[in-house]
């Protein structure tokens, strides 16, 4: 699992540098993601901009993020989800518990 | 769908020889040139179906590559072939001993190679599908089945089901009918996140869970699926084994005295009606949060007419996924389009599954589909 970071003032942005989110990559995305959580992360950004595919179980992955996060306080944006993807989120009301923006500035400008 | 090994050598003449060998013989090839770029293709890669590995490299050697191996859960059981030069008694009982299947020596015949090669994946293949189907046949034995055997017979309705696995292994999704009386029937389709085998196991739990919920709600009388969804999303959250489990679900009630059908959902796609004489299929969405995310979720229930020889279709996202010119996608409308499409050439139900379903030659999830017509 390809997964960039850089940090900007106190957000953590995270870029999925693979075309296919999948099963295969699933388990140790979300531990790379958790292990930030730990360490006291509490502002994310995940960008998709490399992605073409997103799988259930990556879905899964990252409803696990959230769900983990709240508790905590925490915020998770999701940004550059390509026309398909931002669609399957539209169709399963996941648009409902993701803040989606288009881009990178427009997310920070959320947090 | 081929089957992909993983090659490593650091001999880029001996690699290449040995990568195209394999392809022209139908086998997806990945290579690489040390232990360390093996590891980096199978960290961002699906686990390979077979490792052929050289014995004598520098900086790591096989031995030590298949040592490494051996500590990853998801990697150690995968078949390991040494490849090597060196051919001697004391090697070869050293690779074995560290759970290689077998070794080759380098100077043996191409066609010789391939024979073993196609031999072992073949054993490994016979294999699987004894333990599969040993796992199988104890699920029947416990009446742990996440597709029914059969649908319910309705007066004024018939149902039809159809799934279909993802490369030969039980998935997430499940199906479930349950006929309380001869006038209520529910019909439910879930998908647990995930693929393959995690996610057929958990299946089970949210069967359970929502067989439980309709029979307590049936019980106090209560038909309102919102409900039926609000009390089966309560207990799932409560539940510390699927905290991290996530499930899709349509549910839809069929009155057949009626001939009325309720439908809600949560996280699912929308559910489609073919209504004869209309220019595309109708979309019903519900408006629930997939089950397990939090407690506090709300539910809506629609109310679907069908009149006769209407269908209604609900699937699940295996359904929509798609691989075009090598990429895959998810397209909602495109399914839809071709569902029209065959629906209005009057195909008949059998032959426009079979459609669907061939349609998806690279098929990437666990595909389902209920489909609800009104005699």
């Amino acid at each position: 699992m390809n997964l960039s970071k850089e940090k900007v003032n106190n957000i953590l942005v995270l870029s999925i540098e693979e075309r296919e989110a999948n099963l295969s990559k699933a388990d140790h995305f979300k531990q790379l993601v958790s292990e930030e959580i730990d360490k006291g992360e509490r502002k994310l950004i995940i960008s998709f901009k490399n992605v073409e595919y997103l799988d259930s179980s990556f879905l899964g992955a990252l409803v696990g993020i959230l769900k983990h996060l709240i508790p905590l306080n925490g915020q998770l944006i999701l940004t550059d989800l390509n026309g398909d993807i931002e669609n399957l989120f539209a169709l399963t009301r996941l648009n409902k518990i993701f803040n989606l923006k288009q881009d990178l500035k427009t997310a920070m400008l959320d947090l | 769908m081929n089957k992909t090994i993983l090659l490593v050598d650091d001999d880029p003449f001996q690699l290449r020889l040995y990568e195209k060998l394999l392809q022209n013989n139908g086998y997806s090839c990945k290579v690489a040139l040390s232990v360390d770029a093996a590891e980096d293709i199978l960290k961002n890669n699906e686990v390979p179906d077979l490792i052929i590995s050289d014995y004598e490299m520098p900086d790591k050697n096989g031995f030590e590559f298949r040592k490494r191996l051996l500590q990853h859960d998801s990697l150690k059981n995968v078949p390991f072939l040494f490849l090597t030069s060196v051919n001697d008694e004391h090697f070869i009982q050293q690779g074995l001993d560290l759970k290689a299947i077998d070794y080759m020596a380098k100077n043996i015949p191409p066609a010789r190679i391939l024979s073993k090669i196609n031999n072992l994946m073949l054993a490994v293949k016979e294999h699987y599908e004894r333990s599969l189907s040993e796992v199988k046949g104890i699920a029947e034995k416990l009446n742990l089945r996440n597709i029914p055997k059969q649908a319910p017979e309705l007066k004024n309705f018939t149902i039809s089901y159809f799934n279909q696995s993802y490369q030969y292994q039980p998935g997430g999704d499940f199906i479930d009918f349950i006929k309380i009386d001869d006038r209520h029937t529910f019909v439910i389709l879930g998908d647990v996140m995930g693929k393959k085998w995690g996610a057929w196991f958990f299946s089970f739990s949210y069967l359970s869970y929502i067989r439980s919920a309709i029979r307590l709600c049936v019980i106090d009388g209560k038909y309102t699926l919102s409900e039926i969804l609000e009390r089966l999303n309560r207990v799932i959250c409560a539940d510390e084994f699927l905290a991290e489990i996530f499930s899709t679900v349509s549910i839809l009630l069929i009155d057949d005295d009626k001939c009325t059908i309720s439908y809600a959902g949560a996280g699912d796609l929308p559910v489609l009606k073919y209504e004869q004489g209309c220019n595309q299929l109708v979309e019903f969405r519900s408006d629930g949060i997939l089950l397990g995310f939090s407690e506090d979720m709300y539910f809506s229930d629609l109310q679907i007419t069908l009149e006769a020889n209407e269908e209604l279709y609900v699937v699940s996202d295996g359904m929509i996924d798609f691989q075009v010119n090598e990429e895959k996608k998810s397209d909602m409308e495109m399914f839809k389009k071709k569902l029209f499409d065959l629906k209005s050439s009057l195909e008949p139900t059998e032959h426009i599954v079979n459609s669907l379903f061939n349609k998806h030659t690279s098929q990437v999830d666990d595909c389902s589909i209920i489909i609800i017509k009104r005699k």
